[in-house]
């Protein structure tokens, strides 16, 4: 136990802590920037928008240790070419949600929408987000979490982050530094998912949580 | 005024028209009622008003102005749009959706909050209790009323409706129905009224446009009319073979010459607000040839006597008038 | 238009197979593949094959806890969110995190044991879930005309029920097992094998063609996987497809 703490007060450790939500927050970001965009720009036709979904099934299924270990040769070792992959493994959860969410807006609500005069960016920004935004931030979340346990792996790649402490702590069969390690990523992964849980609840138009509410009482 | 002028829509790709030269005019204040089978254009031609969907061919004039003569999206706040599947938006409070219009237009949030509670309580959902609540928390019935309501919000001089009433059990379109004549009263809106209902045609209308495969105008004209004097099979067909008592439908007791009433003390008693075709019914079932009239409710005395033969002789009449 | 995600490495390491000859060890552009062809049946093939053998009795041992525990939790409406917040603990986990867990705390001996409890634990939330969900999407006027045929509870559950669920089942399976694979190649760091064996043997001698092998060969495995999950999907639910018509 007294090991455990001596490992967690290391300087190296508050610094690995650091990258580690590095990956996180630009990771995630970055994710949400390519991600969004590209979901709005193909949602609305079906064969661009099932290209899409594709695109992120196939994306989704790559194994992360394959994607970061694919990056090494390309750019390197370290942050940056962690930070490459990390991101290539966050974009699928957000893009098939984003396009998936953004299309199963009701068609008669759109077209309610347009018939009474909203313009098409108003119908965007009022009327579909909003109602996509649950699921949305559903796979902002997944993608999140994800971020987290891919990151645990940046260290075989030179990138740094909580990973190192397992490392070493099998190398030198150290069980507190090991957990050290093991234990310190896992809170991490809890506090993201509760953190974007919240989020998520946070963004939900109150009118949508009452429909949804609704429509699990009709089951 | 809305006018059709030899409108016509094609789709790409598609050699057989939608809608086949339409032409016709909805004069100011009227309920004018498109219907026909399924694949007639009804829907299509309704959306070409306000741009939804664009015609191929020819034009439509709303108060003698091309409707293209500005942006679709400036035209439809001016159109009220209300369709059978509502599409309220279940993010926004039954305020803010009725409220939508208005606030596109720039009005105010003082007149936007007072017409809305004005628009709620002619629909029948009083304001304190519904202004706040979502969507997914009102019935059927109740959703479509919100769906009139913001329709009107912004107050424009025409509507389109498309099957608005479609969606709820048959009780309450038919409360619906006549409660939406009786706003209609006094409000005044010149309507294009969608519908696949030959009955609620007759009801609502002012006027009829019959519409056949294809988008072709088999007919335009009064429910009256219509009845009496159907252009062409299809019509016949299609208004239905019990027509002439559909026709008796249009028609009011109150509204008619009535026999006296002297020793008329086993004949069925038939209130003078029934239709006509509902008061031939009370008569042939009680087997008697007249029914003894009173007024509508429980008091007042006798009126009269109306007799199957003065029925019969209405209906015929018209039969040979229009002929 | 969908492997590109997976053919762009590739693509890329083609491209500069000039670009990295470092001349240290005996090289054909930047993979080997004269040592590819060689060892081929030696190292590339059994690792294939440990890893399909891990995922699938992986697999099949969560499948096995979590259909019965799906219909209980179906039936059962209390017991699902408790269920859910259990096996949701263990799905976010990270892996790593998990198996080092399961070495230092719970005590097990490096090799195949740890890694496939773990895979099991990771896939229990997706399948419970899907089961759950699948039985639910059972229209109720369904169940009720079986019942009301004099279907015994348990025959409606076999005959009726389960088999209307089975596509989201599958659904399910389907993410588990791509999940699992993904998880696998990281089990082979305690001692799992399969192809992260290539992957960690190539980054410790650094030695791209091993890795990148590895790397390739689990991404192709996953794909692969999944695109056999998608078939089976389709081929289960054919009413669904005819009745929805165009799709």
């Amino acid at each position: 136990m007294n090991e455990f703490m001596n490992v967690l007060q290391r300087p190296d450790f508050i610094e690995n802590v650091r990258i580690h939500i590095e990956y996180l927050v630009f990771a995630t970001l970055i994710g949400i920037l390519i991600s969004i965009p590209v979901a709005i720009l193909v949602y609305r036709s079906p064969s661009t928008s099932t290209a899409a979904i594709n695109v992120g099934n196939i994306g989704r299924a790559v194994p992360s240790l394959a994607v970061l270990v694919l990056m090494f040769p390309i750019f390197g070792l370290g942050f940056d070419s962690a930070l490459f992959a990390l991101t290539l493994v966050a974009i699928p959860p957000i893009l098939i949600n984003a396009v998936v969410g953004l299309r199963q807006v009701s068609p008669q609500i759109l077209d309610s929408a347009k018939g009474m005069g909203l313009s098409g960016r108003q119908i965007l920004s009022g009327i579909q987000v909003p109602i996509a935004a649950p699921i949305i931030f559903a796979g902002i979340r997944t993608s999140a979490v994800q971020v987290v346990a891919s990151a645990t792996l940046a260290t075989f790649i030179g990138g740094g982050g909580l990973g190192d402490y397992i490392v070493e702590g099998y190398q030198r069969n150290s069980t507190a530094i090991a957990l050290a390690g093991a234990i310190s990523v896992a809170v991490l992964a809890f506090i993201t998912e509760a953190g974007f849980w919240g989020l998520e609840r946070t963004f939900t138009p109150k009118g949508l949580r009452i429909a949804q509410k609704r429509g699990r009482a009709r089951k | 005024m809305i006018e059709f002028k030899n409108v016509s829509k094609t789709y790409a790709g598609s050699d057989r028209a939608v809608v086949n030269d339409l032409s016709f005019t909805v004069a100011d204040g009227d309920i004018c009622v498109l219907v026909g089978p399924s694949g007639c254009g009804k829907t299509t031609s309704m959306r070409m008003v306000n741009r939804l969907i664009e015609p191929t061919n020819g034009e439509i004039l709303i108060d003698g102005e091309k409707n293209t003569s500005m942006s679709g999206t400036q035209l439809r706040r001016k159109i009220g749009y209300a369709i059978q599947q509502i599409g309220l938006f279940p993010h926004r409070t039954i305020a803010h959706n009725v409220a939508t219009v208005p606030n596109l237009v720039g009005w105010d949030s003082d007149r936007t909050a007072r017409r809305v509670d004005e628009l709620l309580d002619l629909v029948g959902l009083p304001p304190d209790q519904y202004r706040d609540r979502y969507p997914a928390e009102l019935s059927g019935g109740q959703q479509q009323r919100v769906g009139v309501a913001r329709a009107l919000a912004a107050d424009p001089p025409i509507m389109l409706m498309d099957e608005p009433f479609g969606a709820v059990d048959p009780i309450t379109r038919d409360r619906l129905q006549n409660e939406f004549l009786h706003i209609q009263e006094d409000i005044k809106k010149t309507i294009v009224f969608v519908t696949h209902d030959i009955d609620e045609a007759i009801k609502m209308g002012d006027k009829i446009a019959i519409l056949r495969e294809g988008g072709v105008l088999a007919q335009y004209d009064t429910p009256e009319n219509i009845l009496a004097n159907p252009d062409s099979d299809f019509v016949s067909s299609f208004v239905g073979t019990d027509r002439v008592l559909k026709r008796l439908s249009l028609v009011l007791v109150r509204d008619m010459d009535l026999d006296p009433a002297n020793g008329s003390d086993n004949l069925p008693r038939i209130s003078d607000g029934l239709t006509l075709k509902d008061a031939l019914s009370e008569i042939i079932g009680a087997g008697a040839d007249r029914g003894l009239v009173v007024p509508d409710g429980n008091g007042g005395s006798p009126s009269g006597t109306l007799s199957i033969d003065a029925i019969k002789t209405l209906s015929h009449d018209a039969e040979v008038t229009s002929g | 238009m969908g492997s590109a995600l997976g053919a762009t490495p590739i693509a890329i390491l083609a491209f500069l197979q000039s670009e990295f000859a470092t001349g240290e060890q005996k090289k054909v552009g930047f993979i080997d593949w004269e040592w590819i062809r060689d060892n081929f049946r030696e190292d590339i093939v059994p690792a294939f094959f440990q890893s399909i053998y891990l995922c699938a009795v992986s697999l099949a041992i969560a499948i096995v806890i979590s259909v019965p525990l799906g219909i209980l939790a179906a039936r059962y409406r209390a017991l699902y969110p408790p269920l859910t917040i259990i096996t949701g603990f263990f799905y976010t986990i990270p892996s790593f995190s998990m198996f080092t867990i399961l070495l230092f705390i719970v005590g097990f001996e490096v090799g195949r044991t740890p890694a496939i409890v773990a895979l099991v634990l990771y896939s229990l939330l997706v399948l419970i879930r899907n089961v759950v969900t699948g039985l639910d999407s059972v229209p109720p006027e369904t169940k009720d005309a079986a019942r009301g045929m004099g279907l015994t509870d348990r025959q409606i559950l076999f005959r009726v029920e389960l088999p209307l669920a089975l596509p989201v089942i599958v659904a399910g399976m389907r993410i588990a097992i791509v999940t699992l694979i993904g998880i696998s190649v990281i089990g082979a760091y305690i001692g799992a094998g399969g192809l992260g064996d290539l992957i960690f043997d190539g980054i410790t001698r650094d030695f791209p063609t091993l890795y990148v092998t590895g790397a390739v060969l689990s991404t192709l495995l996953a794909i692969g996987a999944d695109l056999l999950f998608v078939g089976a999907e389709r081929i289960m639910s054919p009413w669904a497809r005819r009745s929805r018509g165009a799709t």
